[in-house]
């Protein structure tokens, strides 16, 4: 994956930083200032209004210098923290007929529980292409850990142990989305072949890119940089904290801590297809979602058939109640 | 350093300032120095988000608020001045090795046998549940990031008072220009370097002591001892935005310092402590245990 915008890595933690930043976001070392002509001796100055000529000072609600008698703001540098936008694509794979006949295998084949017509008397509402907010994370994470286990343990059922080891995110979707719940998410995540991504202009200007010509719904991150690096730095600790889990000895354990130093963090805002079908099966509504380029993958849910429902709830309190009469029969 | 107002020409004084503004015509003048060895030029600014009056209700509501041991005189002070200075500060981060040691304290349960013996001499027995603590040995390594480690630069405002009104929202971090810092002092950084990095030091090893209480397995811990390598240190000069007030309360008295965030608005001053209502309220105490006393013994 390609380092985002065109600025010098971090000395420190080698993740590239982005236009605007400061500091860097991973590790807070402060960015190589702009090279400014040092002024050669020491002047003392008044900053003027461009409109009037009169003296100005910053003005906290202007947020600006802003000049007192004409009320002319003078443009400064303005801290950055924009509203995150995708940058790269994963084109459809899945055309929308293959969308509708999955939908279609995967209501025929929802158990015996399913009510046995649901394949056929299902009629599909809307059938709409979404691309899915979502941070795509490569970084090398350096973990330490602290957990409770059942090994070594003596009166007490747990021991305290601790250990270090070094992982590596790569590709780790973190999602944005607020159209999907985090459960669908986290089930699509796994199966994108993010190899096909392509710029999200691409899409924009017309040009066709690997992918077919299907103009999905953008969903918005709805999250400002500073949160976002925030939302990601807490996946990176949930990820350190279940790839943890194997280095703990022992059959059981509990209070898992880490903590991490990430290097090299490179964080791509990507829109992931999908799917979104809404259907109707004896007028109530239900949701399904369908992976956009493996249309195997289905999330969503279907109707039980609450006459089997019965029947089996009948039927296993009469064998409760024939086994009770058998056996209160023998013992008597 | 004296320098010629540009607009009518008075004389403006820069001692231990680069911002200062005319006497006479009241033109904000900024001070641009030439690099110089030994003395720090600020990278970054947090500009200040509240203005004079706001600054003002602030001051006033914590004047205001009733304080049980506080001197009354306190509510009633008047705020001799009240300026919005930019208060030069270093901005410390680095990468934290830690190692470390610890009792790591397991809960385990264990059945109790006791016996009582009432008031006829019948002896029974009971089984209860107690929870008592295992204690384990633990060491290991902790590493991460110390960010947002802030502390002043200033002959003026000492790290303590900084501290009590911090945090700072440090993404509003802009690049210093002169015009940010027009129209208000903005003080020259005046402690020695070498001491406010000792001084970022202890705080980020505060940080990570914080850190490493909550990094602890078990049901509780003690004798954590530590020790931290600090690689990478990286220390910018920041000015960071405070309002700073005196308030006299007594003639006789030296006015009350008190200081507000200019960002958060998070406000700290050293409420002095009036001795008569301590003492009013311990004679209170002791008066009120007396008589429980003398009532209960009577009663008998």
């Amino acid at each position: 994956m390609s380092a985002v915008g065109a600025l010098a890595p971090c000395g420190r933690c080698a993740s590239p930083l982005e236009p605007g930043d400061l500091r860097c976001a991973v590790c807070a070392l402060p960015a190589p200032p702009i090279a400014t002509a040092a002024a050669a001796v020491d002047h003392a100055r008044v900053l003027r209004c461009r409109e009037c000529n009169a003296a100005i000072a910053f003005s906290p609600a202007a947020q600006a210098p802003r000049c007192a008698f004409c009320g002319s703001v003078m443009e400064v540098e303005q801290p950055v923290d924009p509203v995150e936008e995708a940058r790269i694509r994963v084109p459809f794979a899945v055309a929308r007929e293959e969308a509708s006949a999955a939908l279609r295998t995967w209501l025929a084949s929802r158990g015996w529980f399913a009510p046995r017509a649901l394949a056929d008397e299902a009629v599909l509402d809307s059938l709409a292409p979404l691309y899915w907010a979502a941070w795509i994370v490569d970084a090398q994470v350096a973990v330490t850990w602290t957990a409770d286990s059942s090994a070594g343990s003596g009166r007490s059922a747990w021991a305290p142990h601790a250990g270090q080891f070094q992982t590596q995110c790569a590709n780790l979707v973190i999602p944005a989305s607020r159209g999907l719940t985090t459960s669908e998410c986290s089930q699509l995540a796994g199966s994108y072949d993010l190899a096909r991504a392509v710029p999200l202009e691409a899409a924009r200007d017309g040009v066709a890119g690997e992918g077919s010509p299907i103009e999905g719904v953008i969903e918005s991150f709805d999250a400002q940089r500073s949160a976002a690096r925030a939302l990601v730095h807490d996946a990176i600790e949930c990820l350190a904290a279940i790839r943890a889990e194997p280095y703990i000895p022992g059959s059981r354990f509990r209070n898992v801590h880490v903590s991490c130093l990430v290097d090299a963090q490179v964080t791509e805002r990507a829109a992931l297809p999908a799917w979104v079908m809404a259907y109707r099966y004896r007028d109530k509504a239900y949701r399904a979602v369908i992976h956009g380029q493996r249309a195997g993958v289905v999330i969503g849910k279907a109707p039980l058939d609450a006459t089997k429902i019965v029947f089996l709830i009948l039927g296993g309190c009469a064998i409760v109640a024939i086994i009770a009469i058998l056996w209160l029969t023998r013992h008597r | 350093m004296q320098f010629a107002c540009e607009q009518c020409g008075a004389s403006v004084d820069f001692a231990g300032v680069s911002t200062a503004s005319c006497p006479y015509c009241a033109s904000p003048s900024v001070v641009e120095r030439a690099p110089a060895p030994g003395r720090a030029l600020p990278s970054f600014v947090l500009a200040f988000t509240s203005d004079e009056a706001r600054a003002r209700t602030t001051l006033g509501s914590f004047l205001g608020r009733r304080r049980w041991f506080s001197d009354g005189a306190i509510t009633r002070a008047q705020v001799s001045a009240l300026r919005g200075v930019y208060v030069p500060a270093y901005l410390y981060s680095a990468v934290a090795r830690t190692t470390y040691s610890a009792s790591i304290g397991e809960h385990y349960e264990e059945t109790e046998e006791t016996t009582s013996t009432d008031s006829e001499g019948k002896t029974s027995r009971s089984t209860r549940t107690v929870t008592r603590t295992e204690h384990c040995p633990l060491a290991g390594l902790h590493v991460g990031y110390v960010t947002d480690v802030v502390v002043s630069g200033s002959a003026g405002l000492g790290d303590n008072e900084l501290q009590r009104v911090e945090p700072f929202d440090l993404r509003q971090l802009r690049r210093h220009a002169p015009a940010i810092i027009s129209g208000w002092i903005a003080e020259d950084f005046a402690r020695d370097q070498a001491a406010c990095l000792e001084r970022s030091r202890t705080e980020a090893m505060d940080s990570i002591g914080a850190r490493l209480r909550r990094f602890m397995p078990g049901d509780s811990h003690s004798d954590l001892t530590w020790s931290t390598r600090l690689e990478w240190e990286a220390m910018e000069p920041i000015l960071v935005p405070m309002w700073i007030a005196a308030a006299r309360y007594h003639e006789d008295k030296p006015p009350l310092r008190v200081v507000i965030n200019g960002q958060t608005g998070a406000v700290h001053g050293e409420i002095p402590i009036s001795w008569l209502r301590v003492v009013l309220a311990v004679l209170l105490v002791a008066g009120l245990g007396v008589a429980i006393y003398v009532l209960t013994r009577h009663g008998r």
